[in-house]
């Protein structure tokens, strides 16, 4: 897959150019090159695409943009390079004869997300691109996405995207002022321009995070030029020397800062700007009307004699120096200690703080001792650190006079305040003051944060008698009123608000008093207030909750409390609970945390998801959360589980060998309860009801009746509409009847992560949790989705984390419970084509072996056994279709799982390698997955050439964005290879050898291989591929003699014995 | 505009809206000057002649002004004029008495002409303003022998509205240009500074020490060891940009500015507030605009 990037073209100032830069896209993909030796100009990029290429990729995203031109750049990146040795020894006159000699240094360009090689050097790559204007870039940008990982546009898109996002809040905040350029020398034009002003807090903090987040790729471009000294927009094939000399070897400094990405912006603000500004001239003198002219021209350019234009140039630098200073490392920074006990006045001392980390900071006396040199504040390089410095003082004074006392001497350090200024600093002047850009610290106590508010210090615990677990329930609290860090009573914080002066001490420390703390303090007092359990739970989710209004700056939770609360807020693991009786099998201690998990929400009635990684055994843990309600004698109505049709199967049979004491039946097929009477007869003698989704929305009226102990729903995104009729059936079949109802609810998917699913699956868990659908779009879907807005996610997160365990295969602690290979068997039912087409292939084929002879019959059982395979996969596959045509996947129980298993392991971000023993099964499944999936799925099989497998497969594992599917043909994929990459196995249909299967599962799992790798086996329940296995398993001793190497021994089945084997149970 | 007012027969000239109280000090002193002139019927002749766009150039070169006003000759007469420079020996004095106090360097550095500046310069013995209109030297390429001219009386009213497009124009005539003049004052504060930083260094080896260990920090971009940043960027928008807010009522960077401090055409007389106003009108239909555009961000 291509990938987007996006980088800046300086403006090259010639006389003749235009003098505007450019926003150059161009793409990179995978493919097969060979290293190349520096020639006299950059080489060409051997993975980029070339101009056409890249405009068809444009439009078939459909962001192609507006203003483009082909154009051509050179970029400097990365490079995997190597020392070889030339293949032909010349002679040194023959060297001097060749324009470009064999090199033994050679390289490549790495691509994002590339491992990184041993040896890495810059080089300079020339690469063809599309330069677009800078108003249409602005306009091109805004269209990108500003959240989330899109697998084919570069991270750096995003970061443009929200430089872009910046620029537009500027210009929404009007902190843009025009500016004149001087040209730079004889026959250069001088220019209006549109310039951001940096002065506020927000926007410095936000220049220097913008600056240390730039990814480097997006700056890394000179344009390509042609040897004339004009921007080339072809690749030009002109005299070497002339072009070695326009576009030298050399590379970009990998370097950021914030100048760089100041530059930026001033672009990108300037060029929208320029756009949408409509000139007036009217009442205007020819000064400022040929600089209002240029400011809404497309090049800028001031046709002004140049003492007018100096002249405008100066005076409007002196204006908006008014405003903000210039862009440095490092500012002035004031810093206010509480007077001395027993004195009056306060202490200012002035010092010098980084931009980019406040916390660096060192006194006035250092800046003043650096002289001339730099001066170091941590990694920071703060040049003329006195000048700096005094520049702030100078701005200081303009906003906060009484600064100037302290500016008498040459180097001073600090100076004091009175109480009347302290005040008024911290009141007033310290926000101006960061708002031109001088640095103000204040004591922690006054420092204008939710500390320094009045609020509450709390401290909890349960009740005696109280074993934690009912939500309302009171708890035993005490609570003292806090500000600043100090607890006070409410006759003391009478006696601070009468001394009438809006800073006071108390306990040690300076606070300030707002006009209606008293009011507030009184009122809560006087309210007498409780806390319940509930409360408890809120307060401690996330910082800064209120009671009755009143902030609560600390929360102690006695001993007994804290458990319940850590364990709620998944602060610590779960508790363990080991396999109830009657739970045949073993749990790994992750699972017995993920019961102890179910078992704990379910005493608080609080529904709970199970959201682990595919393979981690989601069925297991469930079923033995049923047991232990059994063995607990707590199971005493029947639960309820929805799936989706395709693992009804795998269900009763987990449960079958699990928890064998559980009674389970299925709701479905023709022969289900059909009414209240016969479904409440049936349910008398069972726990656990198995029904698909379809038969929910179907049977609702009828399944409303029962009092459910529990609903459970496994493949939960299948609700992730909230308005399909399934999901309602669902919502509604979970809301309490006579008695509560347990909630609970499966899927591998990351749940967190897929806000417009989180709503559904909520409401369905924990209805008013998440509040009206309505609200929650406006509150949490829109914000996060449109713009990837970070805090409305972390309070979203806060909000369910409680109720969602999700665990992955490759955390630390699960690994070390996971064996490094882990099969899964996949049961799967047959379609009603499949079974009719199975049923009459048996029939009609058995009659023939039973009459043929001896040596014919060998031949005809197996030919038998490998129809009856394909008609398990497909009908299609049998039927020699050669087409996918529609229906295509409701044809075949084994495909409508299979899709639904690799929907989650893709969504995970996994690659999986498929295994067919059927060539031509894998051309229709590969042409299946491809429309499916919208993406290339690779097919290794027979008759695939050397050459393509070796392409195939170091795609699969080199490619950054290579295939994550792969699908293989068992004999031509099952040997030799190595794909490591993949962390999923996938064996469509069987080979009924083990040791062939387990070769072909080795291809994933090597040495080498740090993921664990799930196996899944596909197994048509009733069919013969179950009966197969039964067979091999309980023989499994046996086996490796009878079987040998081969499906061989299968043929030598007698008629009966193969009767049994083949025969379709009903079920 | 002449306001004549009072017993004094006072001039003034009303710059901007707000009227002369807005004007930076340096402006109010020079008209001060002005004023103290004798000769007031010579200068409202000069004050209409300015008024009526007779003064077609003024310009800043070097140490001098030149400018162009169109007389009753056909060409327009060519009026120099000039300060006496201050020597490099007062200028060692200026700066080094300019470094006694961190507030001078630091309302230079910051754009601002300090209002007690004079009292730097009094260590030399000279002055930065004229103190009397004698000290302004002037050439006039008119027939008038009377010195100042109306020519050169124009061009004294025009220059105090020059004088607030940049300050430091004052110094230029006095031979420093700002640049030389923060350059030479940086240097003489360091000058200065190291006799201080000798003397504490002494006391306080550590310090030194501290400085050594910083040099040594000098690090590389983080990407050159480790290639892979090159492609990075994983952080989320930034809370403050997910909406995105107008200003408050009175609180762009147009409004801190107020109007361009350019000296005012008197044909044009409301020149700069039109120009004010037109930004500040534009400026709101973009940063509607600008909000539109980002409230439909990836739909």
């Amino acid at each position: 897959m291509s990938l987007l990037h996006a980088t800046w073209l300086p403006a090259i100032r010639t006389p003749k150019s235009s003098g505007r830069p450019a926003l150059l896209v161009w793409a990179d993909t995978w493919r097969v090159a060979n290293p190349i030796g520096p020639g006299t100009t950059p080489p060409l990029h051997p993975f980029s695409l070339d101009h056409q290429k890249l405009r068809d990729l444009l439009i078939e995203k459909d962001l192609l943009p507006d203003g483009i031109i082909d154009a051509t750049a050179c970029l400097t990146l990365p490079s995997r390079t190597a020392q070889t040795k030339a293949k032909t020894k010349l002679s040194k006159k023959e060297l001097n004869n060749q324009e470009i000699s064999e090199f033994d240094w050679t390289g490549l360009p790495l691509q994002a997300g590339e491992p990184i090689p041993k040896t890495c050097e810059w080089w300079p790559w020339q690469v063809q691109g599309l330069a677009i204007e800078p108003a249409c870039a602005t306009t091109w940008l805004s269209k990108l996405p500003l959240s989330g990982n899109h697998s084919d546009l570069g991270e750096e898109l995003r970061w443009w995207s929200h430089l872009q996002r910046w620029a537009l809040s500027l210009i929404a905040r009007g902190r843009c002022l025009p500016q004149v350029e001087l040209s730079r020398g004889e026959g250069y034009p001088h220019r209006a321009r549109w310039v951001p002003l940096l002065n506020r807090e927000d926007d410095r903090r936000r220049l220097e995070e913008f600056s240390a987040q730039l990814p480097l790729v997006a700056t890394c471009a000179l344009p390509w030029r042609e040897p004339t000294g004009k921007r080339s927009n072809r690749v030009t094939r002109l005299r070497p020397e002339a072009m070695r000399a326009a576009n030298p070897i050399a590379s970009c400094r990998p370097r950021s800062g914030r100048i760089r990405v100041a530059t930026l912006l001033e672009d990108l603000v300037d060029a929208q700007l320029r756009k949408g500004f409509q000139p007036k001239t009217d009442g205007l003198d020819p000064l400022l009307s040929a600089w209002q002219m240029a400011l809404g021209s497309d090049t800028g350019v001031i046709t002004l004699p140049d003492e007018e234009a100096e002249r405008l140039a100066t005076a409007s630098n002196h204006w908006k120096e008014s405003v903000a200073g210039n862009v440095a490392a490092a500012r002035a920074c004031l810093e206010l200690f509480t007077p001395k006990e027993g004195e009056d006045l306060w202490e200012l001392r002035f010092s010098l703080q980084a931009e980019a980390d406040p916390t660096l900071k060192v006194p006035a006396s250092i800046a003043w001792a650096s002289g001339s040199e730099i001066l170091q504040l941590g990694e920071i390089r703060v040049e003329n650190p006195g000048e700096v410095l005094l520049e702030g003082m100078g701005r200081a004074l303009t906003v906060f006079e009484p600064i100037e006392r302290g500016l008498e001497s040459a180097t001073p350090e600090g100076m004091q305040l009175t109480p009347a200024e302290a005040f008024v600093l911290v009141r007033t002047a310290s926000r101006k003051l960061r708002d031109i850009g001088v640095g103000v610290e204040l004591p922690a106590s006054l420092s204008g944060g939710l500390a320094s508010r009045l609020g509450l210090s709390i401290k909890a615990e349960l009740l005696e008698t109280s074993r934690g677990f009912t939500l309302g329930e009171n708890l035993n609290w005490q609570w003292e009123l806090m500000i600043g860090g100090v607890t006070l009573t409410l006759r003391e914080l009478e006696h601070l608000a009468n001394k009438r002066s809006p800073l006071v001490r108390h306990k040690g420390a300076w606070i300030e008093l707002r006009p209606n703390d008293l009011k507030n303090a009184e009122k809560f007092c006087s309210s007498n207030p409780n806390i319940s359990l509930d409360d408890a739970l809120r307060l401690t989710a996330t910082e800064g909750n209120t009671l009755m209004r009143l902030p609560v700056h600390s929360f102690e939770a006695g001993p007994r409390l804290q458990g319940v609360l850590e364990q709620y807020h998944q602060q610590k693991a779960p508790d363990r609970l080991s396999a109830p009786e009657g739970f045949i099998g073993q749990l790994r201690p992750y699972q017995e945390r993920g019961l102890g998990w179910l078992a704990f929400l379910n005493r608080f009635n609080q529904g709970a998801c199970l959201a682990d990684d595919m393979g981690l055994g989601k069925t297991i843990q469930l079923l033995a959360f049923l047991q232990h309600l059994k063995a607990e004698q707590e199971l005493k109505r029947p639960v309820l589980l929805i799936a989706p049709t395709s693992v009804l199967t795998n269900w009763k049979r987990e449960a079958e060998s699990f928890t064998p004491y559980l009674k389970v039946l299925e709701h479905y097929g023709p022969k289900r309860a059909a009414n209240e009477e016969s479904l409440k007869n049936t349910l008398k003698t069972t726990d656990l009801l198995l029904t698909s989704y379809g038969l929910i929305q179907r049977d609702i009226d009828l399944l409303t009746i029962i009092d459910w102990q529990g609903i459970v729903i496994d493949e939960a995104q299948a609700i992730k509409n909230p308005n399909a009729k399934q999901s309602q059936a669902t919502r509604e079949i979970a809301r309490p009847g006579k008695t509560n109802r347990f909630r609970i609810a499966l899927t591998g998917t990351p749940v967190e992560n897929r806000v417009s699913e989180l709503w559904a699956l909520m409401d369905f868990l924990n209805p008013r949790v998440l509040g009206e659908e309505d609200f929650f779009k406006q509150r949490y879907q829109l914000p996060i989705e449109r713009y990837g807005d970070i805090s409305s996610f972390k309070d979203l997160k806060a909000c369910v984390s409680p109720f969602i365990l999700r665990r992955l295969k490759t955390d630390k602690a699960i690994i070390s419970d996971l064996p490094e290979k882990v099969e899964l068997i996949e049961w799967v039912g047959l379609s009603t084509e499949q079974k009719s087409l199975y049923s009459k292939t048996v029939d009609d084929t058995l009659d023939a072996i039973s009459k043929a002879s001896r040596g014919q019959r060998h031949g005809k059982i197996l030919g038998l056994l490998t129809k009856l395979k394909q008609i398990c996969n497909h009908p299609a596959l049998a039927l020699k279709e050669e087409f996918v045509e529609t229906n295509f996947k409701e044809r075949s129980g084994k495909l409508e799982r299979l899709e639904e298993i690799l929907e989650e392991v893709i969504s995970a971000g996994d690659r999986v390698l498929l295994f067919t023993q059927f060539a031509e099964w894998g051309h229709l499944l590969q042409a299946y997955l491809q429309k499916r999936w919208r993406c290339e799925v690779p097919f290794l099989h027979g008759s695939t050439s050397k050459a393509e497998r070796q392409l195939m497969v170091d795609r699969f594992q080199e490619d950054p964005r290579g295939p994550q599917i792969f699908l293989l043909s068992l004999k031509a994929g099952g040997v030799g290879l190595n794909l490591t990459r993949a962390s999923h196995v996938f064996h469509i249909d069987r080979w009924w050898n083990p040791a062939v299967e387990n070769q072909a599962t080795d291809r994933a799992y090597r040495i080498g291989q740090t993921n664990r790798v799930m196996v899944h086996k596909f197994i048509s329940s009733s069919s013969v591929e179950e009966k197969i296995d039964q067979m091999i398993r309980k023989k499994s001793k046996l086996a490796e003699d009878i079987i040998g190497s081969g499906e061989d021994w299968l043929g030598n089945l007698g008629v009966n014995q193969l009767r049994e084997l083949v025969t379709l149970e009903d079920t | 505009m002449i306001n004549t007012s009072g017993s004094n027969n006072e001039i003034t000239t009303a710059l901007g809206k707000q009227g002369l109280s807005e004007q930076p000090w340096w402006v109010e002193q020079w008209m001060e000057l002005i004023n103290s002139y004798r000769f007031k019927k010579r200068l409202e002749r000069a004050w209409t002649y300015a008024r009526e766009g007779n003064v077609t150039s003024i310009r800043f070169e070097g140490r001098r002004v030149h400018a162009r006003v169109q007389g009753t000759d056909e060409d327009p007469y060519k009026v120099k004029l000039w300060l006496d420079v201050l020597n490099d020996e007062d200028w060692e004095y200026v700066l080094e008495a300019l470094t006694q106090k961190a507030k001078w360097s630091a309302q230079l550095l910051a754009g601002i002409m300090p209002s007690d500046i004079e009292r730097a310069f009094a260590a030399s013995g000279r002055r930065l303003f004229p103190f009397k209109l004698q000290e302004v030297k002037s050439e006039c390429s008119c027939p008038d022998k009377a010195n100042p001219c109306k020519h050169i009386s124009a061009i004294y009213f025009l220059m105090g509205d020059r004088f607030s497009e940049d300050p430091f124009v004052l110094f230029q005539l006095r031979g420093r240009t700002r640049s030389k003049l923060l350059k030479d004052l940086a240097e003489q504060r360091r000058k200065v500074l190291s006799k201080i930083v000798k003397e504490k260094q002494e006391n306080n080896k550590e310090n030194n020490e501290q400085k050594k260990n910083y040099k040594s920090l000098i690090k590389s971009h983080p990407a050159v060891s480790d290639p892979s940043l090159w492609w990075k960027y994983s952080a989320n928008l930034n809370a403050e940009l997910v909406v995105i807010t107008p200003a408050m009522e009175g609180d762009t960077a147009l409004d801190s500015a107020g109007e361009i401090p350019l000296a005012e055409e008197p044909k044009f007389p409301d020149a700069r507030h039109i120009f004010w106003k037109h930004i500040e009108e534009q400026g709101q239909v973009l940063a509607q605009r600008a909000m539109l555009q980002a409230m439909s961000a990836g739909e």
